[in-house]
């Protein structure tokens, strides 16, 4: 496909200038919840004309949005000033693309201003800081003491669930019965086509059938890996096997 | 939709005869559209990257690290699996507690193809930690004049990526050793392609020169092997007619025709600019002498210290012991030879690294003189006759015709004990007098070989305990260990010569064939033994109250 991954470079032909603002945390969390059009603020921007260097970018926050709510119903408002300082890109080639949910990728322009967003140092600021810190200081883990001894987990004399677990098993299965040994030769044919190796117990649990009838017939139709990687497992003779990966016949 | 205010003041009171513009706009939140995420894409300022410039371009992630992740699941399916393997792994790793991180394919690179297959190409890392504490904007200004402010959702760093061949890890590490050496840097590049060429790979990239090579632009050498740098245009430096014009053309042909060139310009290099080095094999740097030589130095060790080892080993017993100190005395020799000095006792390394083959060389010649001279100076002060059986004695074992030092040398083919260079000049006059005394000592001991066989003989068993065979030892117990065990055999002779030399109890005798060495039994030994005292009838005389047998011939 020559559409996935072509990058649509119309914002780099038009020299589409954006900005870079570094935002604080909070007011990017308020601004998420702005509603509507999502309009947040009013961006004041007064240039010098005379004087490129001192032109000054300022926002204000919208008075709904400035309500913050911290935890046990401690809320703070958040300033509104913020002043933009505005810095130079400096060398760095700073470009934005975009992404879509369908992979497209898009050039949308290159930066040419960047800026911090800072609040202004206010009384409502102080406080939100001070809300801030205070739930960033707790701990994550927190050791308590208690003051009665938990007794909801008692020592039991046989896991009872395993216990049960255990008896059931009894009773279900008991002894296995030796079935037909045609019969168990089909389910091991049938569960080798599956998997190569099989441990002993797998195969146990596979054909229900007692350890040593199982064995003596595995021993008759397979081999027994010591050695190697797949140790202690069961496969088939070579002459019954007939894999994807191998030439050799069936049965 | 966004109103626009904008207002014009001009407040002639404070601010003179400057005006203001002050523009009031609404910032709006990207709401809408929030399934598009806004990236930064940053460029090293060194690079230079113009985006004006890109006609066309690709971006996809990379993903070649999912390989890693993914290489777990090996076959799935009957042939070579296992039942229940996954469940075991898993169980198995979390048991050793080992956590493997997920393969997120958000956070995997970038890789960025710019103006097609033969423009640049850039890998965009993503860095992390961008919107821990604070977030970026991108605030684009709407036709309309509002402002419009979309969260970033990652910064990626792009580096471009070398189009030109480069060294791998190793390749890397092996020239580091040899940046001393090598001169033609242009050599390296060249040897790889070879490399590669005969093995067969097909070589995707034409261009394997490094950066230096771009001087060489115009000239016929630069031919068809084409040069190229980052910021080169990828035009052909020559209008050879035999370079395919195409910059993207048949690689294979041009391939060929590389190495034709390649040969041809190597060759050319060689006589043009008359570089030091061509080939940098591995080989080819050890018969050069240079001044500083980390990797020989280092082997020369080991082998000297086990002399001084055995040198100290050898005094053991009355008769060992002048044996010994004549043992040592021949190490000395061999080592002393170097500094001129015949105090010393251990074996110390000389000064001199001669090259191997030379060493060699010289070294078998050397260890037959030195026995000479120790014979030779063993005779003048009388210390016992047995200095010329060494000499003799080493020539007999097959070895090697140069004589029993040979023997030890083959072994420990790098003793450096042989400083033939320093003692050349001395050597002369003792070997035109180590000669003369060898032959004449030959020609008068002609029918006496026995008895030096004897003290030989004597001399080996005693000096096997000691010294082992086969160690990086000089010429004495090395060459006694080799005849040794042939002749410790329990013989009527060597029992003979044993007692003609001087009078010796069973217990002696016994001790002399050592069961070790014989290869017999203790029981065997004795009765073996006494069968050939039964032969030999010798004469006895008691000494010490000691039953001593002799013989007298």
């Amino acid at each position: 496909m020559s559409e996935k991954g072509e990058v649509d470079l119309t914002g780099a032909k038009q020299n589409t200038g954006v900005w870079l603002v570094k935002v604080p945390k909070y007011l990017s969390q308020q601004w998420a919840k702005a509603t509507g059009r999502g309009e947040v603020g009013k961006l004041r921007i007064s240039e010098n004309l005379n004087d490129d260097a001192s032109s000054q970018v300022s926002f204000t926050l919208n008075e709904e949005l400035t309500v913050i709510e911290g935890i046990e119903d401690k809320t703070v408002s958040a300033p509104r000033e913020h002043p933009f300082t505005m810095q130079s890109v400096g060398g760095q080639m700073l470009a934005v693309f975009t992404e879509t949910s369908s992979d497209k990728i898009a050039l949308e322009g290159v930066v040419v201003q960047r800026a911090e967003c800072r609040p202004a140092v206010s009384e409502s600021y102080m406080r939100l800081k001070r809300l801030q810190i205070e739930e960033s200081s707790k701990p994550a883990r927190l050791s308590q003491q208690l003051e009665k001894a938990v007794t909801s987990n008692y020592k039991p004399v046989a896991n009872h669930a395993y216990n049960l677990e255990y008896e059931r098993k009894k009773k279900e299965e008991g002894k296995r019965a030796r079935a037909d040994k045609q019969q168990v030769l089909d389910m091991l044919f049938s569960a080798f086509e599956k998997h190569q190796y099989y441990n002993i117990k797998d195969l146990v649990d596979i054909t229900k059938q007692p350890v040593s009838y199982l064995k003596e017939i595995l021993r008759d139709i397979g081999i027994y890996n010591v050695k190697g990687t797949h140790k202690n497992t069961w496969e088939l003779k070579p002459e019954y096997r007939h894999y994807q990966g191998e030439e050799k016949t069936d049965e | 939709m966004n109103c626009l205010y904008w207002s014009c003041e001009c407040d002639i009171g404070s601010y003179l005869h400057s005006w203001f513009l002050i523009l009031l706009l609404f910032l709006c939140l990207s709401h809408r559209n929030t399934s598009k995420k806004y990236n930064i894409m940053a460029f090293n300022a060194g690079d230079r990257v113009s985006c004006s410039t890109w006609t066309q371009a690709r971006m996809e992630r990379d993903m070649s690290a999912r390989r890693i992740y993914g290489e777990e699941e090996t076959q799935e399916g009957a042939a070579g699996s296992e039942f229940g393997k996954k469940h075991r792994e898993e169980a198995r790793r979390k048991k050793f507690g080992i956590v493997t991180r997920e393969f997120k394919v958000e956070d995997q690179p970038w890789i960025l193809k710019v103006n097609g297959k033969t423009g640049k190409r850039f890998k965009g890392l993503k860095k992390g930690g961008v919107t821990e504490n604070a977030s970026y904007y991108i605030f684009t200004q709407c036709p309309d004049g509002a402002f419009e402010a979309f969260p970033v959702h990652g910064w990626y760093n792009f580096t471009p990526l070398a189009k030109h061949r480069t060294l791998t890890a190793e390749e890397a590490e092996e020239e580091w050793g040899r940046r001393n050496k090598v001169v033609n840097h242009f050599s390296i590049m060249l040897q790889r392609r070879f490399r590669e060429q005969e093995r067969g790979e097909d070589e995707e990239d034409e261009t394997e020169k490094s950066g230096k090579k771009k001087k060489k632009g115009g000239s016929g050498r630069g031919g068809d092997l084409r040069i190229h740098d980052l910021d080169d245009d990828l035009e052909m430096s020559s209008d050879d007619s035999d370079s395919s014009g195409g910059e993207d053309g048949d690689s294979k042909a041009k391939v060929k025709k590389d190495t034709g060139k390649g040969k041809g310009k190597k060759k050319k290099k060689k006589s043009n600019e008359s570089e030091a080095l061509e080939d940098s094999d591995d080989g080819d740097y050890e018969g050069l002498e240079v001044d500083y030589m980390s990797d020989e130095s280092s082997s020369e060790e080991e082998p000297e210290k086990g002399k001084p080892s055995k040198g100290e080993d050898l005094p053991k017993g009355i008769d060992e012991a002048s044996e010994s100190e004549e043992e040592s005395e021949e190490e000395k020799q061999n080592d002393e030879e170097a500094k001129e000095e015949e105090e010393e006792e251990e074996g110390k390394k000389t000064p001199v690294q001669m090259e191997k083959k030379k060493k060699k060389a010289n070294f078998f010649w050397w260890e037959w003189f030195c026995v000479n001279v120790c014979s030779v100076f063993l005779f003048v002060l009388n210390k016992s006759p047995l200095s010329l059986p060494h000499s003799q004695k080493k020539r007999t074992p097959p070895k090697w015709g140069g004589g029993r030092g040979s023997a030890g040398s083959s072994r420990t083919g790098s003793r450096p004990g042989t400083p033939s260079i320093d003692s050349a000049s001395t050597s002369n006059t003792l070997r035109a007098a180590a000669n003369k005394l060898e032959q004449g000592k030959r020609q008068t001991q002609g029918p006496s070989t026995d008895s030096p066989a004897a003290k030989r003989l004597k001399m080996e068993p005693s000096s096997q305990s000691p010294v082992p065979s086969g160690k990086s030892t000089p010429q004495p117990p090395s060459g006694k260990s080799t005849p040794s065990s042939s002749d410790v055999q329990l013989t009527e002779e060597a029992v003979r010569r044993y007692l003609i030399r001087k009078p010796m109890t069973t217990k002696d005798l016994l001790k002399k064939f050592q069961t070790k060495r014989t290869g017999l039994s203790s029981e065997q030994t004795v009765n073996v033994l006494a069968q050939i005292l039964k032969r030999l009838n010798p004469e006895r005389k008691n000494v010490n109250d000691k039953m001593h047998f002799y013989l007298t011939e």
